[in-house]
């Protein structure tokens, strides 16, 4: 309970955040009023890991830091928040898994489930825990992305020429005040050796750069966080979307057989002899300047097509476990006792085929962060200004061979490092489902997914 | 064991009711494609019935239709005609909650107990999901219940909260009849229920389930292709063959003195354990034809050792009659094989198919024996349509030539003895002599 309890406010911010998403997607924001003086109360509330409890953004007014946690230095209170909310959520997970364990042991009336074989066979499988640490992380960053950055969103990116920022300025040794639009122009990353801030460092204003800054003097680290969260976004809700639609038609198709089957084999036979970026690049288009464009800065739309494309993949995978399933004795035992067909698809064929699911899926996710990030860096998907990992990969390309290298190379590596994060996390379900299968193949299918 | 059973017999008898009576239920498979509808005839024709309290076995070897008899009576898979009455009341054509009464009577137990329960489940969970879908009584009265039949199938309590994984093969078959037992049903279906399991458990799960029928005045109709136990458990068996029932009756008198020719030759490939003892085996001849092509008279003509020949052919020499019968049944083969593209592009350049050759065949089965010229002829001629890859009109040819009412005509169900005992066979007809006669003619 002390955990969520320090984290009680962000959790109902979180709520608050959702309600407002939900708000937008409706036409004419109805209770749009409503759901802000909501998210303005919840702020209210303080939190561990916030950025009001260990602030970073202060300034050194000739003697000592101003305004910064414990007057250190910006970088280190950065450090410190940083490893607070990594140290917070690695303790929630960890009180969780203990927390199964002792159910596992000393409550659960069953002393062995199948499950709990997987979970044993996963605890081995040094690779998949290696992913399931990278995948964790990249979804602690996605999760925690306005905690993590050393300014934020509003400040930095969206509203700069709303924001002040004070400075000690060696000049006229005082402390000054400048617009953080301003501040950004005199800062950017832009090759040349005066004009690059690069990781680790802090610009001529007093801000503190983790990862350096952009071309435009915005801070890089701010927007690889946020960029993490539309990437996650995108992925795991068309991966949901795919699945769902996957797993109800394989059910269908494997419990109906015969003419569902067909019409199904060849639906998702002219969905998946499309080219994905093709299309992906075609629709994007077509829908340039409609209303559908506009949801969450393009990315409602992208989730509508991944999943649309998606789905004939996830089907396809799980189509013939599926079918395994449906020959089984158990299937007619159900049927000879009169059970409903939607209860025989969801109790004696959908957990088989669920596990299957998860690897391909796991295993897709990254393809389409690839996708993402492809479309951003072609100048299609996520629209500026929200902060895409492939746009910032296009933004510094032309300084790859200069100081400003950091621009293009840390999202670079983070999305390298993700997607065999997540291709780990997938094999090691895989091995611990199912020990016997091979579907390596289908892995190397999914990397080329861009 | 045996002493039980004939007890049971007595007892069950006394009602003399008729729970289940099946008339010229017909089951075809039709997935023949979309060009050709010619259908696999899995169940063909099938009449019998079943008294209350009375166990009915079902035998025959694989593929005979005997499991697919039994998905239908339990409408696992559609009838294509005939009825079959419940109670009297045709359950071919039930729906919604008159099927859904009807699945509270009738139950199965599965042949393969590794795939007939979901290993996902607990025991528990498996055994009360009948009780759930048919919304037994309340929750907690479902759970008692289910603690009860453990014990009554011989587990424990505590096997509530385990998964079929931890069980034996004889452990989970016990585990099934306890979910077939559930709603308590009057008829269960069990569908080789001890045919996967070790002998020495098979002894177990036979005598719970007599005990069950005692208990619970069930209703078995219980498939199997091992005729030992066919024998121990059941008060009557049917037999089938190639989607038809060969003979039916009472077990002591069937295993006693088979009636039809099939039933001979099922019972003499029973493995005699006195090495010592005189045996005649019959061995059958070829394969059972395919149900999508069955003959057009007898379903076993094509394999009878003691089919009835034609007057003119009495008297032929019973190797020879026997290579009449071989060549026939070559030419049948050869009508069913579909050419290959090979053979279809061969055929159109004029060449010999690999399929021709009736000449070597010919010599083959008849060089080393002395034939009649006027059979000779009518073999060659045979062969002639044959090579000319006119199949059916060779075959035409043979069966008029050598075919008998065996051949023509589908036999009606006989009755044999006085206990009600009926068989598919031409020769319980007064004009022919009885295959049992025959039988031992041929053995000697």
């Amino acid at each position: 309970m002390v955990l969520l309890g320090v984290e009680l406010g962000a959790i109902l911010q979180v709520v608050g955040a959702i309600a407002g998403v939900v708000v937008n997607l409706l036409p004419g924001d109805p209770g749009a009023a409503a759901v802000s003086s909501l998210q303005e109360s919840l702020k209210g509330i303080p939190t561990l890991v916030s950025r009001d409890f260990i602030p970073n953004q202060g300034y050194w007014d000739g003697s000592q830091w101003v305004g910064t946690f414990l007057g250190l230095s910006p970088a280190a209170a950065w450090a410190v928040r940083v490893t607070v909310v990594y140290a917070y959520a690695f303790a929630v997970l960890g009180w969780l898994w203990n927390g199964y364990n002792r159910y596992r042991r000393y409550y659960r009336r069953v002393d062995w489930t199948p499950r709990d074989d997987v979970v044993n066979r996963f605890r081995g499988h040094t690779w998949g825990q290696f992913g399931l640490i990278i995948t964790i992380t990249f979804v602690v960053m996605a999760v925690f992305a306005p905690a993590l950055g050393p300014t934020t969103m509003e400040e930095n990116i969206l509203q700069p020429y709303d924001y002040e920022v004070s400075y000690w300025d060696d000049e006229s040794q005082s402390v000054q005040t400048v617009l953080v639009g301003e501040a950004n122009l005199g800062s950017g990353s832009q090759g040349a050796g005066d004009e690059n801030v690069a990781p680790m460092t802090y610009d001529d204003f007093g801000r503190f750069h983790p990862f350096g800054t952009a071309t435009n003097g915005k801070d890089l680290f701010t927007q690889v966080v946020f960029g993490a969260r539309i990437s996650l976004t995108i992925a795991t809700v068309a991966m949901g979307i795919a699945g769902i639609i996957g797993l109800s038609l394989a059910m269908l198709t494997a419990y109906y057989k015969g003419l569902a089957d067909l019409a199904i084999v060849l639906a998702s036979d002219s969905i998946q002899a499309l080219p994905v970026i093709m299309v992906l690049i075609l629709m994007l288009v077509i829908f340039q300047n409609t209303w559908v464009r506009e949801l969450y800065d393009g990315a409602v739309l992208i989730i509508l097509i991944f999943s649309l494309v998606y789905w004939p993949f996830i089907w396809r995978s799980i189509r013939g476990p599926a079918f395994q399933v449906s020959e089984q004795d158990w299937i007619d035992a159900a049927k000879s006792f009169g059970q409903t067909p939607g209860q025989v698809m969801r109790k004696h064929m959908a957990p088989y085929v669920f596990s299957y699911m998860l690897i391909y899926a796991s295993l897709s996710l990254g393809g389409i962060i690839i996708s993402v990030a492809g479309l951003s860096y072609l100048g299609l998907g996520i629209t500026a200004p929200t902060p895409e990992w492939g746009r910032l990969i296009a933004d510094g390309q032309q300084y790859v061979a200069s100081p400003s290298w950091h621009i293009s190379l840390l999202p670079g590596v983070l999305i390298t490092l993700v997607v065999t994060g997540l291709n780990a996390f997938g094999d090691g379900i895989r091995d611990a489902i199912d020990p016997q299968a091979d579907t390596g193949d289908e892995a190397a299918a999914t990397g080329g997914g861009a | 064991m045996s002493t039980t059973s004939t007890e049971e017999e007595k007892t069950s008898h006394e009602s003399g009711e008729t729970l289940l009576e099946v008339n010229d239920l017909k089951t075809y498979y039709e997935d023949g494609g979309l060009l050709s509808s010619n259908p696999v005839k899995a169940v063909d024709g099938v009449s019998f019935s079943i008294e209350r309290g009375e166990t009915l076995g079902l035998v025959g070897e694989s593929g005979c239709g005997k499991s697919t008899l039994g998905r239908t009576l339990m409408r696992l898979e559609e009838a294509t005609a005939g009825e079959v009455k419940l109670d009297g009341t045709d359950i071919t054509t039930l729906s919604g909650a008159d099927l859904k009464q009807f699945r509270n009577d009738v139950q199965m137990v599965f042949q393969d107990p590794d795939s007939s329960l979901n290993e996902r489940m607990t025991v528990g969970e498996i055994i009360r999901e009948p009780l759930d879908v048919h919304d037994w009584k309340t929750p907690k009265e479902r759970r008692q219940r289910v603690r009860e039949l453990l014990e009554t199938v011989g587990l424990q309590e505590e096997h509530y909260y385990r998964y079929p994984h931890q069980f034996s093969g004889g452990q989970r078959q016990r585990i099934g009849i306890a979910r077939a037992l559930a709603l308590e049903p009057e008829f269960i279906i069990l569908d080789e229920p001890v045919s996967a399991l070790d002998v020495s458990v098979q002894a177990k799960i036979l005598n719970l389930l007599e005990d069950l029928q005692n208990e619970f005045g069930l209703t078995y109709l219980f498939i199997a292709h091992d005729l030992a136990v066919v024998k121990h458990i059941c008060d009557r068996v049917a037999v089938m063959y190639l989607g038809n029932i060969m003979e039916i009756g009472p077990a002591d008198e069937m295993f006693e003195s088979p009636a039809n020719p099939y039933t001979h030759a099922l019972l003499s490939s029973i493995p005699e354990p006195n090495p010592t003892a005189e045996r005649d085996r019959i061995t059958l001849r070829g394969t059972p034809p395919s149900p999508r092509d069955p003959p057009a008279g007898c379903p076993f003509s094509t394999r009878c050792p003691v089919k009835i020949r034609p007057e003119q052919y009495r008297t032929l020499d019973d190797d020879l009659w026997e290579r009449i019968e071989v060549f026939r049944e070559v030419l049948r083969e050869r009508s069913r094989a579909e050419p290959s593209l090979s053979d279809r592009v061969r055929d159109l350049l004029g060449r010999e198919t690999h399929q021709a050759g009736m000449d070597e065949t010919l010599t083959e089965l008849f060089g080393g024996l002395d034939v009649p010229a006027d059979v000779m002829d009518h073999l060659r001629e045979a062969a002639d349509y044959a090579e000319n890859d006119d199949e059916d009109a060779a075959r035409t040819y043979l069966r008029e030539e050598f075919g008998s009412i065996c051949d023509r005509e589908r036999p009606d169900q006989l009755g044999v003895g006085d206990r009600g005992r009926l068989s598919l066979c031409h020769r319980h007809d007064e004009e022919y002599e009885e295959p049992a006669t025959v039988f031992e003619t041929l053995v000697q």
